[in-house]
């Protein structure tokens, strides 16, 4: 087993990673940017590990200064986290060459499975149905009408590279072709890089799910059942759980089946995600390969109580497989909300600023995995996520009770967040029946509005905390720029 | 003594009178309160609220308070003293409508130069924050008189990116 790692990401994730290293005393080195000075990852590691300024193209994506920080700091192995350099096959080449472990699969398969294209020549060629559309990329937009209309719309235009709802478009009409094309292709350039691109069908009503495998150096390939993935924005998950709701066993065996297939077709080492697409009648699409840790692992990590984390530096370091296929029992309901810093008001998007005051839920059951702390800046320049609050319990209905309890006691003031809009979408009825599909917030939550049964008390508790300002006042006063006068001094009240 | 709060765009009435330490009655509407308070810190209170006890987490913002009660936040303002400062501000306050990012972001792309004629709703500037991109459009129907930002400029909210003379 490796003696030092480096983590070569920030946030939530890099606290996951740092927290089973020590667990197996295996030694931690962060890094990070400027805007990430006070981060907690900084925080929590053995040591860290300056990078650069604030552009992920400057820190967090130059691979030459995270190699050298490995090699500077006698670290052996670098895990990428997910997103970054999580699956980009030229910095998992130069460390190959540069003997430094990276804690992933083989530059080669990384390559292969990171294009979309490739990745389903290698499942149409291995027997594992794909979703219809191109196996090649196109630029000319007269072309891509052509094929959307022999696959039917709506269609969806991808980014061959990268992943996490970034350059995809869904395009309904030929006229929308060409707009949805360039959008596309500019966000996947500005977000990977490469902006290729490529169509498949869209299916309206489908359900996303994804089975999470796990395979050694020896060809040992198992999976750790599925994860239901459909409640998404922005074609990005928030809510995801597991089982899935309406899961036959028979179902699951067969696309447990096809993952190990999909894994060992590639070529696969170390823990990967395979994801398909299933619509109504049950038939099941492979969408693709997610060569990375996923943002979402912890629900199967709680109904197997397998680490990922720690079999993946098992896997990493040479070690075989100690457990096989038959050891994978799920046992109980697990659910995982992912709490951004977003605005569900408006449209999610994105709420940077400083968090005045955070207070993490607990009990039974409740795992946080957090990236932040009371008083830190979430800064512009990366992911908004804040962390991934996950419960497991007996059955479905008790996990969301669960849910539900520990997000009205996670307190984030200062940034927006979702959680009263998890909180609704949690207690609905479409969700309490299982019934979600990819278009669930669209269908059911496009004009949310937060409910506001206690205005009232919100109201009473603003009087209240005015009376009670004394305590307040010193800090009142040093942030306005005019002098204070004597009724500033006061606070709120008044006679 | 009577308060006007604001939440979201409504503004109510709110009559509190003190019932003794730690304890106030308060009014909104038809609804009666009997509340007893205790601060636990500078962000926390617990007040029993006719009996119920319920724990309420605070922060204050620029001319409000953030406050959190049963994984719902609220943002409350003292309506008397928004018009207060308001009033102050009056006649320094910029065209409302002005193209400008609704947060700290990176601009991706400016489609429009001086000189153009653009009709409201085009993108006339596409930035970018968190890996997202958004597209400002044209408020109104004008020509571009100013373009005061290039590709990679990082640029905050209040920021005119672009001015437009009105046709």
């Amino acid at each position: 087993m490796f003696k030092k790692i480096l983590i070569a990401n920030r946030g939530e994730i890099a606290l996951r990673v740092i927290n089973t290293c020590r667990d197996m005393g295996v030694q931690t080195v962060a890094v990070y940017s400027d805007a990430d000075k006070k981060a907690m990852h900084v925080l929590a590691a053995d040591q860290a590990v300056y990078i650069g300024p604030s552009e992920p193209s400057r820190s967090y994506l130059h691979m030459d200064k995270i190699i050298a920080a490995a090699r500077e700091t006698g670290a052996e192995a670098i895990h990428p986290g997910y997103g970054f350099l999580a699956e980009n096959a030229e910095f998992v080449e130069k460390c190959e060459k540069q003997g430094v472990v990276f804690i992933g699969p083989p530059s080669n398969v990384i390559r292969d499975l990171g294009d979309k294209i490739t990745s389903r020549k290698i499942m149409l060629g291995s027997g594992v149905p794909v979703t219809p559309g191109l196996t090649s990329t196109e630029a000319d937009t007269d072309i891509m009408i052509k094929e959307a209309e022999k696959v039917g719309y709506p269609i969806l235009i991808k980014a061959t590279a990268g992943g996490g709802g970034k350059g995809i478009r869904i395009v309904r009409s030929s006229g929308e072709m060409a707009e949805a094309c360039s959008a596309a292709s500019r966000e996947a350039q500005n977000a990977f890089g490469n902006g290729k691109i490529y169509l498949e069908k869209f299916f309206e009503k489908a359900r996303h799910i994804e089975f999470q495998v796990l395979a050694d150096v020896f060809g040992n390939t198992i999976h750790l059942l599925e994860r239901e993935c459909s409640v998404q924005r922005r074609h990005q998950k928030i809510i995801e759980e597991t089982p899935a709701s309406g899961m036959t066993p028979e179902l699951r065996e067969k696309m447990g089946q096809a993952a190990v297939t999909a894994a060992k077709a590639s070529g696969y080492v170390n823990a990967g995600t395979v994801e398909f697409l299933v619509d109504e009648s049950d038939n099941f699409y492979f969408l693709e390969v997610n060569t990375r840790l996923q943002v979402e692992h912890p629900v199967t990590e709680m109904i197997t109580g397998v680490d990922l984390v720690r079999l993946q530096l098992e896997i990493a370091s040479g070690n075989k497989l100690t457990i096989d296929q038959k050891d994978i029992i799920g046992r109980g309901h697990a659910i995982e909300c992912r709490i951004y810093a977003e605005d569900p008001e408006k449209d999610f998007f994105p709420s940077p600023g400083k968090i005045e005051f955070l207070k993490e839920p607990t009990g039974p059951g409740i795992r946080n995995d957090c990236g932040v702390y009371s008083g830190f800046e979430v800064p512009v320049d990366y992911d908004p996520i804040l962390s991934k609050l996950i419960v497991h319990a007996q059955t479905r209905e008790r996990a969301i009770a669960k849910m539900i309890k520990a997000l009205k006691g996670y307190v984030i003031l200062g940034v927006k967040t979702p959680v009263a809009f998890l909180i609704d979408v949690l207690t609905s009825n479409p969700f309490v029946n299982g019934d979600v599909y990819t278009n669930f917030i669209e269908t059911h939550f496009s004009d949310w509005q937060p409910d506001i049964s206690d205005a009232d008390l919100a109201r009473i508790a603003f009087v209240i905390d005015g009376m009670c300002g004394s305590r307040k006042v010193i800090k009142r006063i040093s942030t306005t720029d005019e002098a204070a006068t004597p009724w500033q001094t006061l606070g709120n009240w008044r006679q | 003594m009577e308060y006007r709060l604001k939440i979201k765009e409504e503004i109510l009435p709110v009559e509190v009178e003190t019932a003794g330490e730690g304890k106030i009655k308060a009014n909104i509407g038809e609804a009666g309160f009997d509340v007893s308070y205790n601060a636990i810190s500078d962000n926390r209170m617990h007040l029993v609220v006719n009996g119920q006890g319920i724990n309420v987490y605070v922060a204050d913002k620029k001319n409000g308070k953030d406050i959190f009660i049963n994984g719902k936040s609220y943002f409350v303002q003292d309506a008397d003293l928004l018009e207060q400062t308001k009033t102050r501000k009056k006649g320094l306050d910029a065209d409302p409508t002005e193209v400008t990012p609704p947060m700290p972001a990176v601009v991706i792309s400016v489609p429009v130069a001086q000189g153009d004629t653009v009709t409201k709703g085009q993108a006339v500037v596409i930035v970018s924050a968190m890996k997202m991109e958004t597209t400002l459009t044209a408020p109104f129907d004008g020509i571009v008189t100013k373009v005061n930002v290039a590709e990679g400029d990082k640029v905050m909210p209040g920021d005119i990116l672009v001015d437009i003379e009105k046709l």
